[in-house]
């Protein structure tokens, strides 16, 4: 499932993640800089070895969320195109979970905006993580994204 | 709650560990008019003893939005209980 416009690309995908395909994406002539993210599976949680993660999402929302992102970085930077890419499903030790890129004419925006990414996502994005270890598996702990302060009136 | 409003049909997804919980990933369900996201929880409380407590550590979402609690539904409405999210 995924977003894309000219100035971003938000997929989730089953597959490994395609990182020269994601700089190509926000690659152009009027930039001078990309900065990329790339998150990827550590070998421990919390002190104890993982064997291998699964990732879960609630793939139209989630998809929203990075979309909403990608709008507000640009809104925020003078950055040019952004790619968000997030792997689901069954990941091994080392393999990116998440890969993001951005380009600037900058490197300063392409920098910050790159930081607001992957930290936004993190708290907002309703992805989900399963730590799988020798002796059991468990729900990573995660960040309860904020709701909304005021109820919305009936439609 | 009034038997006598008529009802509204909502789609309930779950996912992560409230998903393992219940054992559910999505269904369809009829709710009188009037419900709200916090009372339509507390159904499934009602069904799933194991979910009771777990509402603190819970967002709710309406038609892919984050949304208040007290937000009523309506009919059609796509909604989703949602853990801490874990992405990244």
């Amino acid at each position: 499932m995924n977003s894309i416009s000219d100035n971003h690309w938000c997929d989730l995908l089953r597959a490994p993640l395609d990182a020269s395909a994601a700089t190509d994406y926000v690659r152009a002539g009027q930039d001078g800089a990309i900065v990329t993210f790339d998150g990827f599976v550590r070998n421990e949680s919390h002190g104890r070895p993982t064997l291998y993660l699964e990732y879960e999402a609630y793939e139209s929302m989630a998809v929203g969320k990075m979309r909403e992102i990608c709008v507000e970085m640009h809104e925020r930077y003078p950055i040019h195109r952004v790619a968000i890419l997030h792997r689901l499903g069954h990941l091994e030790i080392g393999e990116t979970s998440v890969f993001i890129a951005v380009s600037a004419p900058h490197r300063a925006a392409a920098f910050d905006a790159c930081r607001f990414a992957i930290d936004t996502l993190k708290r907002t994005v309703p992805i989900w993580k399963k730590e799988f270890f020798e002796d059991g598996a468990v729900w990573a702990d995660g960040e309860l994204p904020p709701a909304p302060p005021a109820p919305k009136s009936a439609s | 709650m009034a038997s006598v409003l008529p009802n509204l049909r909502v789609k309930v997804l779950f996912f992560g560990r409230i998903r393992e919980l219940t054992g559910i990933t999505e269904e369809s369900l009829e709710t009188p008019e009037g419900t709200t996201l916090s009372e339509l929880f507390e159904r499934y409380e009602r069904r799933f003893p194991a979910l009771v407590g777990f509402r603190s550590s819970l967002v709710a979402s309406r038609n892919q939005e984050f949304a208040a609690w007290d937000t009523p539904l309506s009919s059609g409405d796509d909604v989703a209980f949602l853990p801490p999210v874990s992405g990244g």
